[in-house]
């Protein structure tokens, strides 16, 4: 469409992360470079997922239509490494208590919407042609915002050795949810059909269920360290 | 708090000089032009024709669009693109079209051209003729329908658009919700090509005896086609039937003149003459080159002028001519062998003379003998068509379809074996048929020939000295003729004839697009949207707990 067009889609895929990077009280620990920081152990990840996935699933050329789930099932468990990232820039990178996963998860989220939204979006949102997929790009990068926030949180959650032990399965099966989350995504897809915008809400609401659950978990538990102590 | 950040990353900047390069050189990739995407749909079109022609200009002098596409009902096209099908074109859309400076047409052709009815067919016609009557700056295209193609106008005929509203909100909702398509053509602008070269095919087949001293006998038929659209043009009556009799004479003569007890004391001249719809310039220029040559010439004193343009259709022949031969005249002798011939081998087929003289003050000849004619050479035209209907022998419905095999078989036969009564004198009625068994005209050879010639564009700014067809009818000529011969020339440098322009088929693309105000409302939407985060952002009470706002802020939309 035209430039107009790339600046509402990306004014709507970025402004929500500088947002939360403002009024989380990120902005106020000064900790950019070690968003920066995580955001570089995103790309390493990807390029280890990447020589992992070139290595042990070499692409088909023949392209059917059926899904192939165990196939998907394996490749979705590289994104295990994702999980080890995460929690690789939290024990190594973020200095203090909950900013961690914070730092973790907005360095990562970011890393991601730079690194595969901005590129379509200058191709594509800029061209002749118009299509919603760009906003819908857009609305799905928001997603992933609070999509991996959770994450960190979760991966936080399970290091953590003050949490309540029965708590432990409900965070690996969250984690594990939020792991296979393309899976899911894929045989949503081929299962019930679901139309772009369907398929959008779909994740939205997901999203939003996980985030939810973290955040419950993650109020249990700083609740209970205020009373016992300042960290 | 924004200007500690700056410089923050300022600082970041100083100590790594790596990391400013990763920010740098997106920005430079980002400053540098992007190139467009691709299309949802590429389709070729076929632009008008374009050609100057005594100095006058004719058709369409523009080749670029990049405009919206609308339908036939709006009432403005300042700046759009009408795409309609062929049978709603009117000669008074276009005439409005040019009035309002319209961006472009895009005329649909249905699938098969053959099939219409015969009113349609007169109104494609005309159209054709109007179309091409002066010079206009509109790009005019011509396509054939797809099944995308048909989507897109069914869209865009139940597409409101904001010419059609009745207020001024009215029309800026309504706008704002359309889909529209944007239909862009680039490329090089079409460009007159002064150097361009015309091919006239000549052979003959020398008579028994001394060359110089025999009397002459010339067939000639035009190779090329007209049409509203050059690469439309297949003109499979006009003139690849004449092109499939003359190629299919020079085979049976030529078996003739082989042996030495059939071998006529006749010369037989053949041409193909090309750029013949452009008022027969391909024999005008061969006339005078054989004329005003110093050798003597087997055109100066021809016997007679055997034209053969369109006789692949119909059960009639007509000979045109614009002065009656004169009883006892070889051209005569001719004729009223044709006649016989016809009332014995084809009772069906009628004969007839057609008497129309030259008329000098009109822009274009009306039969290709006129050219002969003007130079006083004893010639005539023979077709199916009765008049000179300009009409039916420059359009795109000339399609294969139009000819008939069995009918240009017939046609082909009849002339041959007039010519051959003529040729070896046999006038006496009850003479058997010189073209039977092994001479026989065969229609499989006339069925290919009419097969290539009705499947190649053959207008003449396609057909250069190097294009397949010319070489392709070299290659047939020569097969059968002795000393066929390329007469190449091209237009006057300082004062054209003609003069051709490149640009016969292009590449369009159709965008799907929405109109700005679109994005003017998507912006309102988004920055509603972007606020409502912010304002569940600042009313999370911001103390200890990291992460609390930004995610409910999320999950609140």
């Amino acid at each position: 469409m035209t430039f107009f067009h790339f600046g509402n889609c990306v004014a709507l895929a970025y402004v929500p992360y500088i947002l939360v990077y403002k009024c989380s009280g990120l902005s106020e620990y000064s900790a950019f470079w070690k968003c920066v920081q995580a955001g570089a152990l995103y790309l390493l990840t990807q390029l280890c997922k990447m020589i992992v996935l070139a290595t042990f699933f070499p692409t088909s050329d023949i392209s059917s239509d059926s899904l192939d789930v165990v196939g998907e099932f394996l490749k979705s468990t590289v994104d295990l490494a994702d999980l080890v990232g995460i929690h690789f820039v939290m024990s190594n990178v973020a200095g203090k208590g909950q900013l961690k996963f914070l730092i973790a998860g907005v360095g990562w989220a970011t890393a991601e919407l730079i690194m595969t939204k901005f590129w379509p979006l200058w191709v594509g949102a800029r061209g002749v042609e118009f299509d919603w997929k760009y906003i819908q790009m857009s609305f799905d990068s928001n997603v992933s915002l609070v999509q991996h926030i959770s994450t960190a949180a979760l991966v936080w959650l399970y290091g953590r050795t003050d949490l309540n032990k029965s708590f432990l399965p409900v965070v690996v099966t969250l984690l594990g949810l939020s792991c296979y989350r393309p899976l899911i995504v894929e045989i949503l897809i081929h299962a019930v059909g679901l139309g772009s915008w369907t398929l959008l809400l779909a994740k939205a609401v997901f999203t939003i269920c996980v985030g939810l659950i973290a955040l419950q978990m993650y109020l249990g538990l700083s609740v209970s360290k205020e009373v016992n102590s300042y960290y | 708090m924004l200007l500690d950040e700056a410089s923050e990353v300022l600082e970041m900047f100083k100590h790594s000089f790596p990391l400013s390069m990763l920010f740098f050189v997106p920005l430079l990739i980002i400053i540098s032009p992007a190139s467009p995407v691709s299309a949802a749909h590429d389709f070729a079109v076929y632009r008008m024709q374009q050609y100057d022609l005594h100095g006058s200009a004719y058709g369409c002098r523009n080749a670029l669009v990049n405009v919206e596409a609308r339908p036939l009902d709006t009432t403005s096209f300042t700046r759009r693109c009408l795409v309609t099908k062929l049978m709603e074109f009117t000669t008074e859309k276009y005439k409005e079209l040019i009035t309002q400076n319209a961006g472009g047409v895009l005329i649909l052709l249905p699938d098969n051209l053959t099939s219409l009815k015969p009113e349609e067919k007169e109104h494609v016609m005309e159209l054709e003729q109007e179309l091409l009557q002066e010079e206009s700056h509109l790009p005019v295209y011509f396509t054939p329908e797809t099944d995308e193609l048909l989507e897109l106008y069914h869209g865009l005929k139940h597409s409101i658009n904001s010419d059609q509203a009745g207020s001024a909100t009215q029309a800026l909702m309504k706008s704002a919700g359309a889909n529209g398509f944007q239909l862009i053509v680039n490329g090089p602008q079409s460009k007159a090509m002064p150097d361009f070269q015309v091919v006239n095919l000549q052979g003959k087949l020398s008579g028994y005896g001394i060359e110089e001293q025999l009397p002459t006998v010339a067939i000639v038929a035009h190779y090329d086609a007209f049409g509203i659209a050059p690469s439309l043009s297949f003109g499979s009556d006009s003139n690849g039937s004449g092109v499939v009799a003359l190629l299919e004479m020079a085979r049976l003569f030529s078996k003739l003149y082989t042996s030495s007890r059939t071998h006529a004391k006749y010369n037989m001249l053949f041409l193909l003459s090309g750029a013949g719809k452009y008022n027969y310039q391909g024999t005008r220029r061969w006339i005078e080159d054989q004329l005003d040559s110093s050798e003597n010439s087997l055109l100066s004193d021809v016997s007679y002028v055997l034209c053969v343009d369109a006789i692949g259709n119909g059960d009639s022949l007509y000979l045109h001519v614009s002065k009656p031969p004169k009883p006892g005249s070889a051209g005569h002798t001719f004729y009223e062998n044709l006649v016989e011939v016809a009332s014995e081998l084809s009772p069906g087929t009628t004969v007839a003379q057609v008497h129309k003289k030259i008329n000098l003050a009109e822009d274009y000849l009306s039969w290709e003998h006129e050219r002969f004619s003007m130079r006083r050479l004893p010639a005539f035209t023979l077709s199916h068509l009765e008049s000179q209907r300009y009409m039916a022998r420059n359009t795109i419905l000339d399609t294969r379809d139009n000819v008939d095999t069995k009918v240009l078989t017939k046609n082909v036969q009849l002339i041959t074996e007039a010519l051959a009564r003529q040729i070896f004198n046999l006038n006496n009625s009850g003479t058997p048929q010189v073209f039977v068994e092994g001479l026989r005209v065969e229609s499989q050879v006339v069925e290919s020939w009419m097969d290539y010639l009705g499947s190649t564009p053959r207008s003449a700014q396609l057909l250069d000295k190097n294009s397949a067809v010319v070489n392709t009818l070299e290659h047939g000529l020569s097969r059968y003729l002795k000393d066929v011969q390329r007469h190449v020339f091209r237009s006057d440098k300082r004062d054209p004839e003609f003069v051709f322009y490149n640009g016969a088929t292009y590449q369009m693309s159709a965008y799907s697009v929405k109109p700005a105000v679109f994005d003017l409302f998507l912006a309102l939407g988004i920055s509603s949207y972007l606020a409502i985060v912010f304002l569940v952002a600042q009313i999370m009470p911001r103390h200890h707990m990291f992460g609390y706002e930004e995610r409910l802020s999320h999950e609140g939309n």
